[in-house]
């Protein structure tokens, strides 16, 4: 009875995993072909083929020698950099959104409303005066210059003000009882229980950071500072264009954020689920 | 299992966090420790070596092949010498670099020469002064160097910049689909555009394929097809175009061919490159000559290409330049004699006075880059047949049409002029405006950007 | 006496501490982003190029500029058609897609939802290459449409206004669905099972429970996102610049990517223009958030 019961709920649902499989589908294949298009010749990229080619090795043998021989030195950079702003990140964000939520005042939230509006600053306005900013502070061309306008965005801010929502305030009274401090209480009581939230906002910050095109590209001008996306952007320009190489490099430069995906999927689902309470 | 690596992870960016602070000036250093052979920081994209200068360069298969030339080329002067290249992604960069270096007012940032676009160059040295040395007692014979090549990089009657590549530009046909029509490279030698359009259909009818395409977006052919008349789209630094009868024609002309399924117009330069040219839609290919490294990687079409003058409106053999750049000294650089000296025996050709200059050929081998320097052209490699051109000398065939370009008027807002003229184009082909209105929009809009 | 000195001093530590949060955050926030947005408004009162640069007469001078200017108004224009198409249908996908996954009987759940958020998980450069050359008029798209007899000839798709700026939203939709499923089937499993069971025994079939029940206690990740949506199309850059350069002809062009090019796309840059454009898009999406938070208000 319940078997039959099961198999009709399935058989019920075979539009919805048609429907699913080819958005998968659309979602998947351009990847697929990215793959594909990193084992073929240029020429055959530019001609659109599907196919796998045999052309993996010459590829990665031109990747190597471009751009000043600096594929590994610009992924390492791309490493450093995006890790080091994680942590930044998660750090001064979190809390921030700790303070604002639970020790929250009429001051606070008020001062919270001002932050939001920075959400709304568009990118290439403040590309000059950070410059100039950067610039003076003689950063150029080091970590700093890379996570500085990056570590406190009001969005992250927001995700941990939320999430600190569910953190009951009476745990934090029991705990001065105990004779805690303010910042032990943090490191102590919040960080442990909010694990996820921590691995949604690491996916997202990493995310962005890896991916991160404009402003690493005005401040990182020397090519042992450059970074992963740059170094396609130095390869995929010019009069003429390796696509096959090109392809090799975008899939060397895809990998890091979805392997950070696969391996936080479940805490990232969980700690986005704590923000949109 | 998951909670592990996640812990892990945690741990690793602690790590390099670590790291980051520790290495208390840049965690950059760290990191190109292992590629720099001196250790120098990588904050400064200056050498303290004081045989070493840098140069900022973008295209690895067309410019930095050449700039590597003129390193093994000085070297034979002064073996200590080191040029050490940072390649940027694009032309736009380096005046990027310049552009912020002075709206931050630090030019501290900035490496000792930029190669830099010539179009640009006027503009750059008017509005910021300070980023730029000139170069006018380097010691070069600059008359060899192309007039009209030379106009761009003299401001104010100084010499400022070394030129690298000529824009030359060059009118490819392919020959095959030419007689699949019925024609010879003969019967396209010195015609009208008229001719051409006819002569276009045709091919088109036959083979399917476009006798010319262009970029649609940044259309070079207005300027091109300009110049051989000796027009510009400026007089007196204004902009000169309904009124100008010359252009007014070769607009028509455009709209014709492509009307006619003559020309391709490419959405954008990469459709350009890999679809119209690579993906063989063409018969044709008129541009500055550094369009050939693109044309053969279509190994198949080898043999097929010939070069010839381009048409005109009146039918006499056509000579433009399109494109092309020059190295420049910045104001940033503190050791302008050796600089200077460097790109004069290099790029200014003084290497080239006994006929042969590594510079200029391995350029041309590595890199395919066609210089201006007319000692440098008598070398064998530039007077070598050329088989992907059905073995024609094109080499020294383009150096002698550079000697023919009509010097124009230049003006700083000649990219932005170029933008108006194909949305007058675009306007007409899908938009249904006439060419009157399309182009009495585009003045007013180009006048409008001036500021005028 | 002693108690009470020492309980003033816990109170005042706890204020401290709390302040001390958010510190960091504070102080970079307005060194990052407030101070520049202050001198791009100071800049935006300014004419002139280079060391050439000085304030305008009249102030505002850039700001009436705009109002002519004819790509500016193209921009915009594009800017909200992409805001107004792809918005809604991105997002009311995203709810579908995570509404069909919020199945208990469905299996493979995660693995559809690893290939569905998988785009925004690629890096922008690679996906706009891989846009462009299946979008090519010899590439991918063309030659499908060709083998099913859907057209003739090949289209040249970003060649022309009105199909490149049909990829561009595409290439949107693709990229981001998958990101805003992510919120809303979090969403979902905030809400209680039992709701939908009462809800099946009220006799409510499968649309109005999804009217009546999912979208109104979505509305707080509704908001969120279309806030984020909006905030991110109105200052659509990577897009227009990597798949049609803004072309053809700056007709798909966006504001951001105009600033841009005004700043360092084309020759020595006008800054003071540049400026007042971007504090025009910077007004633009505060107005916009803040409708958008007034809508979503409505239950309080």
């Amino acid at each position: 009875m319940t078997k039959k019961n099961r198999s009709m709920i399935q058989r019920r649902l075979i539009p919805t995993y048609i429907f699913l499989i080819i958005c998968s589908f659309i979602s998947v294949f351009p990847l697929y072909w990215m793959i594909a298009a990193a084992t073929q010749t240029s020429l055959n990229v530019a001609r659109g083929s599907i196919v796998f080619g045999n052309q993996l090795a010459v590829n990665y043998d031109h990747l190597l020698k471009a751009v000043q021989g600096t594929l590994w030195s610009s992924m390492g950079n791309s490493f450093l950099y995006s890790i080091v702003q994680t942590v930044f990140t998660l750090f001064v964000c979190s809390i921030a959104g700790y303070g604002f939520e639970l020790y929250h005042d009429k001051g606070k939230d008020k001062l919270f409303g001002v932050l939001l509006l920075a959400m709304m600053v568009p990118a290439v306005a403040t590309m000059v005066p950070l410059y100039g900013l950067v610039s003076k502070a003689k950063l150029l061309n080091s970590v700093w210059a890379f996570i500085l306008p990056g570590i406190s965005t009001p969005f992250m801010i927001m995700m941990f003000r939320q999430n600190s929502r569910n953190f009951p305030p009476d745990i934090m009274e029991a705990a001065r009882i105990d004779g805690l401090s303010e910042w032990k209480i943090f490191f102590k009581m919040y960080v442990p229980v909010q694990k996820s939230i921590y691995a949604a906002a690491a996916v997202i910050t990493f995310m962005n950071a890896w991916n991160a095109y404009m402003w690493p590209k005005v401040v990182m001008s020397d090519n042992r500072a450059q970074t992963m996306p740059m170094f396609i952007a130095n390869i995929s320009s010019g009069y003429t264009v390796d696509y096959g190489m090109t392809m090799l490099g975008v899939l060397f430069c895809s990998v890091p954020t979805m392997v950070v995906f696969f391996v936080l999927q479940k805490q990232f689902a969980e700690g986005i689920t704590g923000s949109v309470k | 299992m998951k909670k592990k690596l996640l812990s892990l992870m945690l741990v690793g960016a602690m790590a390099a966090s670590m790291v980051a602070c520790g290495g208390s000036d840049t965690a950059a250093d760290t990191s190109s420790d292992a590629t720099t052979e001196d250790g120098a920081a990588a904050a400064d994209v200056q050498s303290a070596d004081e045989n070493t200068l840098t140069v900022y360069a973008w295209d690895e298969n067309f410019n930095i092949p050449a700039l590597k030339a003129a390193e093994k080329d000085y070297q034979e002067v002064n073996p200590d010498f080191k040029l050490e290249v940072i390649t940027q992604s694009q032309s736009s960069d380096v005046e990027q670099a310049i552009t912020l270096a002075a709206e931050a007012g630090d030019y501290s940032t900035l490496p000792d020469i930029v190669l830099f676009q010539d179009h640009y160059i006027q503009q750059y040295v008017t509005n910021y002064p300070d980023a730029w040395q000139d170069a006018d007692d380097a010691d070069c014979d600059w008359a060899g160097l192309g007039a009209e090549k030379l106009s761009y990089s003299t401001i104010d009657g100084k010499h400022y910049g070394f030129p690298v590549d000529a824009g030359t530009a060059i009118f490819a046909y392919r020959t095959d689909l030419l007689e699949q029509a019925g024609y010879t490279i003969d019967d396209v030698k010195g015609i009208t555009w008229d001719q051409f359009d006819e002569i276009g259909k045709k091919v088109y009818d036959a083979t399917g394929k476009y006798l010319l395409c262009m970029d649609g977006d940044g259309n070079d052919l207005f300027y091109m097809m300009l110049q051989e008349e000796g027009v510009s789209q400026f007089k007196d630094g204004k902009p000169y175009i309904t009124e100008n009868e010359t252009l007014v024609k070769v607009f028509d002309v455009l709209v014709k061919l492509a009307q006619d399924n003559v020309l391709y117009l490419a959405n954008d330069w990469s459709d350009y490159t890999d679809q119209a040219i690579q993906g063989d839609m063409v018969a044709g290919v008129f541009n500055g000559n550094w369009i050939i490294p693109t044309m053969k990687q279509v190994a198949d079409n080898s043999g097929k290409w010939e070069i010839v003058p381009a048409p005109t409106l009146t039918g006499k053999p056509g000579y433009a330049s399109n494109g092309g750049s020059s190295l420049y000294i910045t104001g940033n650089c503190t050791k302008t004699d050796l600089a200077k000296d460097f790109l004069a025996y290099t790029f200014g050709g003084r290497s080239a006075e006994d006929g042969q200059s590594i510079t200029y050929d391995e350029a041309l081998l590595n890199g395919g880059v066609i210089g201006t320097c007319a000692a440098a052209a008598e070398s064998d490699v530039y007077q070598q047949g050329v088989d992907f051109f059905n073995g024609q000398a094109i080499y020294a065939d383009i150096v002698d049409y550079t000697q023919n370009v009509p010097t124009v008027e230049q003006s700083d807002y000649h990219y932005a002029c170029r933008t108006q003229l194909a949305t007058a184009l675009q306007n007409v082909l899908q938009n249904g405006y006439d060419s009157k209105q399309a182009l009495e929009e585009a003045e007013s809009n180009l006048k409008f950007e001036m500021g005028l | 006496m002693e108690k009470k000195r020492r309980g003033m001093t816990l109170a005042n530590k706890q204020l401290a501490a709390g302040w001390l949060f958010l510190t960091p955050a504070t102080i970079l926030i307005f060194i990052m982003s407030f101070y520049p947005i202050v001198m791009a408004f100071i800049t935006s009162l300014k004419t002139g190029k280079g060391v050439n640069i000085k304030f305008a007469d009249p102030l505002t001078y850039n700001y009436s500029r705009m109002l002519q200017d004819v790509i500016f108004k193209t921009s915009m224009k594009n800017t909200f058609l992409y805001l107004i198409v792809e918005v809604p249908i991105m997002l009311i996908f995203a709810i579908l897609l995570a509404q069909l996954l919020n199945n208990k009987d469905l299996k493979f759940k995660g693995l559809f939802r690893t290939c569905i958020f998988l785009p925004c998980a690629t890096s922008l450069v690679s996906y706009s290459l891989i846009f462009k050359s299946m979008f090519a008029t010899q590439g991918l798209i063309n030659s499908i449409l060709m083998k099913l007899g859907f057209i003739s000839e090949n289209i040249n798709f970003l060649g022309t206004a009105s199909t490149a700026r049909f990829v561009i939203i595409i290439a949107l939709i693709w990229r981001w669905t998958g990101y805003n499923m992510v919120f809303y089937l979090a969403g979902l499993q905030n809400i209680e099972y039992s709701v939908y069971e009462a809800a099946k025994i009220d006799g409510a079939n499968g649309w109005k429970t999804f009217w009546n029940i999912t979208v109104p206690l979505l509305k707080p990740t509704i908001v969120m996102t279309a806030i984020m949506s909006i905030n991110g199309t109105l200052q659509l850059f990577d897009e227009s610049m990597n798949l049609t350069s803004g072309g053809p002809a700056n007709q798909t062009i966006t504001m951001s990517h105009y600033i841009y090019n005004q700043a360092f796309g084309q020759g020595v840059g006008n800054f003071g223009y540049t400026s007042a454009m971007s504090f025009v898009v910077f007004i633009l999406v505060a107005i916009l958030a803040f409708i958008n938070l007034k809508v979503g208000d409505t239950r309080d």
